[in-house]
């Protein structure tokens, strides 16, 4: 299941969990998700700091699983913490933002071809 | 393998009407330039410039920046599997228009930043006002992907390097340096004593703006390759990376990777320098773990004794060096990390997206939040508009006399991760 906030993302694919919220409210969602079993397939940050001031970002996570996966809800903690911490001193690109809409959904793409065909 | 890097120096750069250095003078034919770069119809428009150390120019915003070269002997000129056809690189003759760099400008998002002061207080945090630059800036033919996009203004940068490079083929070098090792079996009879160490560098291969090519293979596809240490000193690995201007590898900075290259100087003396290892940064968890297995792997394989191993970017790349970092100290080997810090405006906080008790032997190469103020520019190459992505982080950054304050996170190549920047670390 892909969790974004990204309206091109929600147009495109099935399986999807769409907000209309901000991306540390995406984060969250993710957040809840792992709490209850699922585990992520991509990791919830990006690459770069200019990928944080992004209005928007999609997280695959995979099926639920019987107990906890305590590594990736140590990610996603890290994860939402670090990314809180840069943005309460900075503000998202809003300027940009459909490049940033494009720039997600390919991201995410280039994502979903380093998972095909597996069975896991 | 044997290498010989011949330097010719640059000393000072112009167009004109052929492209040749003579006395230091890099001369380059600005129309048979253009003309070249237009054979691919992807391209409606090609802007050249110079920027010189000093001149109070601005160059934004950045796409790459790379070294001009010729190859005089053995291999394929310019960038085999790419610019040209496959060929071995690291052996041979290749002569470098040393001092002269080719940098090219334009937009294939809005949010791109990467800029270059080539004065004042901007030109401190970035090798590249040093460099005497031919700036190429590429317009593309409308209704482009940017896939495509960036494509051409990649192929672009890299076919100008060459043109260019082509100045320095009947040169005599100033200076030649040469890079030559055996096989591991040779090197490691030859230094018995010596700690064997490998160098295992990340790059980022997750997508359109964060990808990284060696022979021309997208690196998100490989497994961690294995690489002679002269193979990237040769033209082998090029950036598609375009998006984290302060700690992304430029393809010139892969061309003079200054942690092989340090290596390489402590070879027979220190340490017995095996080689790279090349290593895909994934953005799924998957592909981080099948990465960190598979250096390790290699680590193990091959009986180092330690591993250098550097990063590119940050964010989820911070996830994959440490998980590399704590599979090779579990097993033994001693591992140093290269790395930059994201630790607020005061340098405080803590430094890394992930943290993990083995990192014990951690380079920074310093704070991307380090606030910088950047004077007006008499000149303005690329986009002025640019300038705006670069106040947009925060609130009041443009300052009333038109100076702007941003953090290290836009000047190119401020914060390098394998050790090609002026920034560097103390202890107090």
């Amino acid at each position: 299941m892909i969790i974004t906030n990204n309206p091109l993302v929600a147009e495109k694919y099935e399986n999807v969990l769409w907000t209309d919220g901000s991306v540390e409210k995406t984060l969250i969602i993710v957040r809840d998700f792992i709490h209850q079993g699922y585990e992520l397939v991509s990791h919830p940050l990006a690459a770069s700091l200019r990928m944080l001031f992004s209005p928007y970002r999609s997280i695959i996570i995979n099926n639920k699983k019987e107990k906890l996966n305590f590594e990736h809800a140590q990610i996603i903690e890290d994860s939402i913490i670090k990314y809180k911490k840069h943005m309460d001193l900075r503000k998202t690109d809003e300027k940009t933002r459909d490049d940033y809409k494009k720039i997600d959904l390919l991201l995410l793409e280039a994502a979903l071809s380093e998972e095909k065909g597996k069975w896991y | 393998m044997k290498l010989e890097i011949g330097r010719i120096y640059i000393k000072d750069i112009q167009l004109g009407n052929e492209t040749s250095v003579k006395n230091g003078v890099l001369t380059v034919d600005k129309t048979s330039l253009i003309a070249k770069l237009k054979e691919d119809d992807r391209i409606k428009d090609v802007k050249i410039d110079i920027a010189k150390p000093g001149d109070k120019v601005r160059i934004i915003p950045v796409k790459d920046v790379i070294e001009p070269r010729v190859k005089i002997s053995g291999g394929n000129n310019g960038f085999p599997g790419v610019t040209a056809k496959p060929a071995q690189c690291g052996e041979g003759r290749t002569h470098v228009l040393y001092g002269a760099a080719i940098v090219t400008v334009g937009d294939i998002v809005g949010f791109q930043e990467g800029v270059i002061d080539m004065w004042g207080e901007g030109a401190k945090w970035t090798p590249f006002s040093q460099t005497y630059n031919l700036t190429v800036d590429i317009n593309v033919v409308d209704g482009i992907d940017p896939h495509t996009h960036e494509e051409t203004v990649r192929l672009a940068g890299l076919r100008a390097a060459e043109f260019v490079g082509q100045a320095g083929k009947d040169i005599t070098p100033d200076e030649v340096l040469t890079y030559e090792m055996g096989s591991i079996f040779e090197e490691s009879n030859k230094y018995p004593n010596l700690p064997k160490v490998l160098y295992a560098e990340m790059m980022i291969t997750q997508g359109l703006l964060h990808d990284t090519y060696i022979y021309g293979v997208n690196a998100q596809t490989i497994l961690p390759a294995l690489l002679h240490a002269n193979e990237e000193l040769d033209n082998a690995v090029i950036s598609g990376n375009c998006v984290a201007a302060c700690d992304k590898i430029t393809t010139y900075q892969h061309q003079n990777n200054s942690t092989i290259l340090d290596l390489y100087a402590q070879h027979g003396k220190e340490i017995n320098f095996m080689g790279c290892i090349m290593v895909p940064e994934h953005t799924t968890l998957a592909g981080k773990m099948r990465a960190s297995d598979y250096t390790r792997k290699l680590v193990k394989m091959l009986g180092a004794d330690a591993v250098v191993v550097s990063e590119e970017g940050y964010g989820n790349p911070d996830s994959a060096l440490l998980i590399i970092c704590k599979k090779c100290e579990k097993e033994g080997v001693k591992t140093v990390l290269i790395t930059d810090e994201c630790a607020g405006r005061d340098g405080m906080s803590q430094p890394l997206a992930d943290t993990a008790a083995e990192a014990v032997a951690v380079v920074s190469g310093g704070n991307v939040s380090h606030v910088v103020t950047l004077p007006p520019a008499d000149k303005v190459i690329g986009n002025a508009e640019a300038i705006a992505v670069l106040a947009g982080g925060w609130e009041g950054a443009l300052l009333e006399d038109g100076s702007l304050q941003c953090e290290l996170n836009a000047v190119i190549g401020s914060t390098s991760e394998i050790g090609y920047h002026n920034v560097t670390c103390r202890l107090y």
